[in-house]
C-alpha cells in the first residue's frame, strides 16, 4: 500500500533559526551526512589515504633507500617479498614498494584534486554564461561540450602524446581538465537556465547590475554546492585516466604514481609471480575511486533534500 | 442500507518530527446515487480520506481508529489481496488531468482497457476496446484517439478519459480528487457536466473532493466542511449554504464574491495553518475563530445535530 | 516519420563532429614539434618511394592544398603506411575492426541487460539486504582499476587455475590446422573471450545496476504508478509493465553517454590480453610513433565512438513514444 508523496500532509513547518541559518544549515546537513553509512565509509577511507599522502615524506628521510624514485637497496636489488627491511617488499631494481605506494597516495590526490578543481572551474564558467547568455553562445558552447564530451578521454590524451612526446604530469591535469568540463557544464547550464526565471534576477536586473555581477554575485552562489558535488565525481575520473596513462607507459616518468607501479609489474613480467606488488597499488586506486564516489553520493543526499530517507514535504 | 458508512475515522502519519494526526474522528455516510462533497483547505485532510478509502496510503501512514462500511464489509480489515480486487471494481477513483495518471509509454486505450481486462477474466481483449469505445462515448472522446499516446491529448481530454477508466468497471462509488482544478474555466464547466451526467445516468455514488466550494455545491447533493484533519460541518448543500453554522463555514462561504450581494468586502482567513503533530485536545479553529472563548481551546468540541441531515462540531451550539 | 527526420538530423549532427575531429587532427599535426614529413614518411622507405608518398599525401603541398589532399585520402581510405607493419595502414584497421566489435558490442550488451534486470530487483527490494549487497557489490565492481582487474583476472584463471587462455583471441595451432571445422574456431575464440568479456562486464554492469535502481525508484514514485495501483493491477504487474519501461529509458540514455568511457576500456582490456582490437593497435602505434597507424586507429575509433552514439539515440527515439508522435 503505497502512494506518491503529493498525498503527504503539507501543514509541516520548519523554522530555520534565524541568528545563524548558514552553521545551522551546515549542522543540518552534517547530521544528514553522518546517518548515511556510505558517507561514513568514504569518508573513513580518503582520511586513511590523506595520512598516506602525508606520511609519503617521511620515510625517504629516514634512510635514502626508501625513495620511491631513486631509493637503492645496497643489499637488494631484484623483486623480493615483504620483510622486515621493506614492508611490503622491493620492486624489480629494489625499490622499496611501500614508499612508492605512499608516494602514489600524493600524487593521486593531486592529480585528482587538480584537475578535478580544474574541470569544475571551467564547466562552472562555461555552463553559466551559456545558461545565461542564451541563444548563438549557449548553442556554440554545448555543441562544442557535446562533440568533446563523445571522445574518449583517455584516446584522446594518448593521441596528443604521440605528437608531443612524453607529457609531464601537469600537462597531463590540463589535458584531463580540458576533457572533462562538458559534464559538469550540462548541469551548472541547466541550473542557470532556471534560475534565470527567477525574480531575485530580475529584481537584480531591474537594479541595474551588470551582468558580470548578476552572473557572478547571484547565479554563481546557488550553483556553487552543485559544482561542488560533481567535483567528487570528477577526482574519481581523473584519477582513473591518469592511472590509466601511466600503465600505458604514457604518464610522467619522473613521477611515481600507482598507475606507473602497475606498468613496472606488468613490463617486468612480474604479475604472475609477485602479488605483493601487483595488489597494492590495484587496491588503492580502487578504494581511492571508491571512497570518492561514496563521498559524493552521500554528499548527494545532503544537498537534494528530497534524496533523504524520509519525506516531509512542504 | 447505506452504501457507504465511515465511522469515526482516525489517520495520521509518521514523520521525522512526530506523528501527524492528519484526520481525526470523521464520519459520514453515503447512500447509492448519493453525491458529497468534501471542502476544506489544503492539507485538511480530505484527500488522506480518498486515498484511505482506495487503500493507497503511502507507508509511514497509520489508520489508527474507526471503521469504514463499505457493502456491509469493513475495508480496513481486508487483506492485501482482497483490497486489490474491490479496488476500481467497487471502487474507482478520478485522479486530476494535472498529474501525470496516465502511463507516457502505453497508449490510452490500453490503460483503459487494462482496468477491464484485470478484473473480468472472461473478456477478451476485442470486447475489452469495444467497452472502451462505447466508454469514450459516454465521455465525449472522438474514437478514432483510441491508440494515442497521453501526450498527444490535451488537458480536457486526459480528465474526460481519467473519467473513462474510473467507469471502465461500473463502480458503485466513485471518488473524484479535485478533478477541475487545473483546467480552464470552460473546460472545467465541460467536465462538471459530465460529472453530472453520468451520475444521474448510471446512478453512481460520487464523492467529491475539491478546496472550490463553488464547484462542490454545483455538483453534489451533501456537502462536508474539513478543517485541519475534522469534519466540522456536515449536511444537504441547501441546508449548509443557507445556513451554514461552523465559524469556519462562514468565513469560507463569505470568501467568495457573489453577484447577487452589494458588498464588495472581501474576508479572508487569518491564521496559520494548525499544527497538528502537537494538536490539542480543544477545538482546532479556535485560533482562529471569531466566536472562540477560553473553554473552545480547552475542551473538545461535540457533534451538535441541527437538523437530522445538519450536524456542526461546535461547543456554541449545545 | 519524425523517427525519419530524427535520424536523419542526427546523422548530419554527427557527419559534422566527425569532420570537425578530422580537420582538428590535421591541424594538430601542422602545430605539433618535429617535421611533419618525417612523421608520415618511413625513414627508411628509398627516395623514390618517399617523393611518391610525399607526393600523395600532398605534403609538399602549401597548407590550404594539404588539407583538400587530406580529406580526398580519408575518404579514399588512404592512410599512408605503416612504420611497424609496412602495410597499409587501411588494411590493418580494418581487419582489427570486427575483433574490437565483437568483444565491445557483446560486453556493453551483457552489461547492461543484466544490470538493468538486477538493477530493477534492487530496487524492489529496497532496505533489505539483498538490496544493500547488489548495490555495494556494484559500487565495488565499478571502481575496480580495469587494467588491475584485467591482470588479476589473468592471475587467477589463467595462470593458477589454468582455465582460460593467457592473452590473444585466437589459438594458432587450432586455426593453422586445416582439419578444424568452423564450430571449433569459433569456440575457440569464445573461450578467449571469456576473460576480457568478464573484466568489461563487472566494470560495467555496476553503473547500468545502480541507474536503474534510482531509475526505479523515482518512477515508482510517478502518478500513474499510482494509477495502476489504483486499478488493482499486481504488484509485479506494475513492476514489469508500468515501472520498468519508463525507468528504462534514461538508462538507453546513459548507455549513450558512457560509450566513450566504455571504448576507453575497451583498448585497456585488449591492451592486457593482447586482443587484436583497434584500441590496442592505436596504443601500440603510439608506443612505436608509428604515427599514420596511430591517426588512422584513432579516426576508426571516432568513427565507432559516433555510429555507436547514433544507434543508441535512434534507438531511444523508437522506444519512447514521446519522440515517434
Amino acid at each position: 500500500m503505497t502512494a506518491n508523496p503529493s498525498t503527504q500532509p503539507s501543514n509541516i513547518r520548519e523554522r530555520p533559526s534565524k541568528r545563524f541559518p548558514t552553521i545551522e544549515r551546515l549542522a543540518e546537513g552534517w547530521a544528514v551526512y553522518k546517518e548515511n553509512l556510505i558517507g561514513k565509509i568514504g569518508l573513513t577511507l580518503l582520511v586513511i589515504f590523506a595520512l598516506m599522502a602525508v606520511c609519503s615524506f617521511f620515510p625517504p628521510l629516514i634512510d635514502p633507500m626508501y625513495h620511491p624514485m631513486t631509493g637503492v637497496d645496497p643489499i637488494i636489488s631484484h623483486s623480493t617479498g615483504p620483510s622486515w627491511r621493506h614492508w611490503l617488499g622491493t620492486d624489480f631494481i629494489g625499490r622499496d614498494i611501500l614508499c612508492q605506494l605512499l608516494a602514489g597516495a600524493r600524487i593521486a590526490f593531486m592529480v585528482g584534486i587538480s584537475a578535478a578543481f580544474m574541470s569544475i572551474f571551467l564547466g562552472t564558467i562555461i555552463g553559466m554564461i551559456a545558461g545565461y547568455a542564451g541563444k548563438i553562445v549557449d548553442t556554440l558552447l554545448m555543441r562544442l561540450a557535446d562533440m568533446i564530451m563523445v571522445m574518449p578521454t583517455l584516446l584522446v590524451v594518448l593521441i596528443l602524446s604521440s605528437l608531443f612526446g612524453q607529457l609531464n604530469i601537469w600537462t597531463i591535469v590540463l589535458l584531463i581538465a580540458l576533457f572533462r568540463w562538458p559534464g559538469v557544464s550540462r548541469v551548472i547550464r541547466a541550473q542557470t537556465l532556471s534560475l534565470k526565471e527567477r525574480s531575485f534576477i530580475e529584481a537584480a536586473k531591474v537594479t541595474g547590475a551588470s551582468h558580470f555581477r548578476i552572473i557572478f554575485r547571484h547565479i554563481m552562489p546557488n550553483v556553487l554546492p552543485l559544482s561542488l558535488l560533481y567535483m567528487t565525481f570528477r577526482v574519481t575520473s581523473a584519477i582513473i585516466i591518469e592511472a590509466a596513462l601511466a600503465f600505458l607507459g604514457f604518464g610522467d616518468p619522473s613521477t611515481v604514481s600507482w598507475g606507473m607501479m602497475l606498468q613496472w609489474v606488468w613490463k617486468t613480467g612480474h604479475m604472475f609471480q609477485a602479488p605483493y606488488w601487483l595488489l597494492p597499488p590495484g587496491i588503492c586506486i580502487s578504494l581511492l575511486t571508491l571512497s570518492f564516489y561514496m563521498l559524493g553520493r552521500a554528499m548527494e543526499e545532503v544537498l537534494d533534500p528530497r534524496l533523504r530517507k524520509e519525506v516531509a514535504q512542504e | 442500507m447505506a452504501l457507504l458508512t465511515v465511522e469515526n475515522l482516525s489517520i495520521g502519519y509518521h514523520t521525522r518530527k512526530g506523528f501527524l494526526k492528519s484526520v481525526q474522528g470523521v464520519s459520514f455516510s453515503l447512500a447509492e446515487g448519493e453525491s458529497l462533497g468534501l471542502v476544506g483547505e489544503s492539507g485538511c485532510g480530505k484527500t488522506t480520506i480518498g486515498m484511505c478509502l482506495m487503500g493507497l496510503l503511502p507507508e509511514n501512514a497509520a489508520v489508527t481508529g474507526g471503521r469504514i462500511l463499505f457493502e456491509g464489509t469493513d475495508l480496513l480489515q481486508l487483506s492485501k489481496t482482497e483490497i486489490r480486487r474491490v479496488r476500481w471494481k467497487k471502487i474507482a477513483m478520478i485522479f486530476q488531468a494535472a498529474m501525470n495518471a496516465l502511463n507516457p509509454v502505453h497508449r490510452v486505450g490500453e490503460q483503459i482497457a487494462e482496468a477491464i481486462l484485470a478484473h473480468h477474466a472472461d473478456i477478451s481483449e476485442e470486447t475489452a476496446m469495444k467497452q472502451v469505445e462505447s466508454l469514450f462515448q459516454v465521455v465525449g472522446i472522438p474514437p478514432d484517439r483510441i491508440n494515442d499516446y497521453p501526450h498527444q491529448y490535451s488537458g480536457g481530454m486526459k480528465q474526460r478519459a481519467i473519467i473513462a477508466m474510473a467507469l471502465s468497471c461500473n463502480p458503485p462509488l466513485i471518488i473524484a480528487d479535485e478533478p477541475t482544478t487545473a483546467l480552464d474555466v470552460i473546460v472545467q464547466d465541460q467536465i462538471l457536466n459530465a460529472i453530472k451526467d453520468f451520475q444521474n445516468k448510471l446512478n453512481v455514488s460520487l464523492i467529491f473532493i475539491s478546496h472550490d466550494i463553488a464547484v462542490v455545491a454545483d455538483v453534489c447533493d451533501s456537502i462536508g466542511i474539513m478543517f485541519a484533519g475534522q469534519l466540522v460541518e456536515y449536511g444537504t448543500v441547501k441546508d449548509v449554504f443557507n445556513a451554514p453554522m461552523h465559524p469556519y463555514t462562514q468565513t469560507l462561504l463569505a470568501s467568495y464574491l457573489t453577484l447577487d450581494k452589494d458588498t464588495v468586502h472581501l474576508n479572508s482567513n487569518p491564521g496559520e495553518t494548525p499544527d497538528l503533530i502537537n494538536a490539542t485536545a480543544g477545538c482546532r479553529f479556535s485560533e482562529r475563530c471569531a466566536f472562540a472563548d477560553a473553554d473552545c481551546s480547552l475542551n473538545t468540541p461535540e457533534w451538535i445535530e441541527i437538523s437530522p441531515m445538519h450536524k456542526t462540531l461546535c461547543s456554541r451550539f449545545k | 516519420m519524425e523517427v525519419r527526420k530524427f535520424v536523419l538530423k542526427r546523422f548530419v549532427e554527427i557527419f559534422i563532429i566527425f569532420f570537425v575531429i578530422l580537420t582538428v587532427l590535421f591541424l594538430l599535426f601542422r602545430l605539433a614539434p618535429g617535421d611533419p614529413v618525417t612523421r608520415m614518411v618511413d625513414a627508411t622507405l628509398t627516395p623514390e618511394d618517399s617523393q611518391h608518398l610525399i607526393a600523395q599525401l600532398g605534403l609538399d603541398q602549401p597548407m590550404g592544398l594539404q588539407y583538400l589532399y587530406y580529406i580526398k585520402n580519408f575518404f579514399t581510405g588512404n592512410f599512408g603506411n605503416s612504420f611497424h607493419y609496412g602495410e597499409t595502414v587501411s588494411s590493418i584497421i580494418w581487419s582489427r575492426l570486427p575483433n574490437t566489435i565483437i568483444l565491445f558490442t557483446t560486453s556493453i550488451l551483457l552489461s547492461a541487460f543484466v544490470g538493468v534486470f538486477l538493477g530493477k530487483i534492487a530496487s524492489w527490494k529496497k532496505g533489505t539486504k539483498t538490496d544493500t549487497w547488489m548495490t555495494l557489490g556494484a559500487l565495488v565492481c565499478h571502481t575496480l582499476f580495469l587494467p588491475w582487474l584485467a591482470m588479476l583476472m589473468i592471475w587467477i584463471f589463467g595462470f593458477k587455475i589454468g582455465w582460460f587462455p593467457l592473452n590473444g583471441m585466437i589459438s594458432p595451432e587450432i586455426w593453422m590446422d586445416p582439419s578444424s571445422g568452423v564450430w571449433l574456431k569459433i569456440l575457440d575464440v569464445l573461450h578467449h573471450m571469456v576473460l576480457p568479456l568478464a573484466t568489461l562486464f563487472s566494470i560495467h554492469f555496476g553503473s547500468y545496476l545502480l541507474l536503474m535502481r534510482s531509475s526505479m525508484l523515482d518512477t515508482l514514485k510517478e502518478d500513474y504508478i499510482l494509477t495502476a495501483r489504483a486499478k488493482g493491477l499486481e504488484e509485479k504487474t506494475i513492476r514489469n509493465k508500468h515501472a520498468a519501461p519508463n525507468a528504462a529509458l534514461p538508462v538507453v540514455t546513459s548507455v549513450g553517454i558512457s560509450l566513450a568511457f566504455s571504448l576507453s576500456g575497451g583498448a585497456l582490456t585488449e591492451t592486457v590480453f593482447s586482443w587484436p582490437g583497434i584500441g590496442r593497435e592505436l596504443v601500440f602505434a603510439v608506443s612505436n610513433s608509428d604515427y599514420p597507424l596511430a591517426q588512422g586507429s584513432f579516426l576508426l575509433i571516432a568513427i565507432v565512438v559516433l555510429m555507436a552514439n547514433l544507434v543508441v539515440d535512434v534507438l531511444y527515439a523508437y522506444l519512447d513514444p514521446r519522440i515517434k508522435y
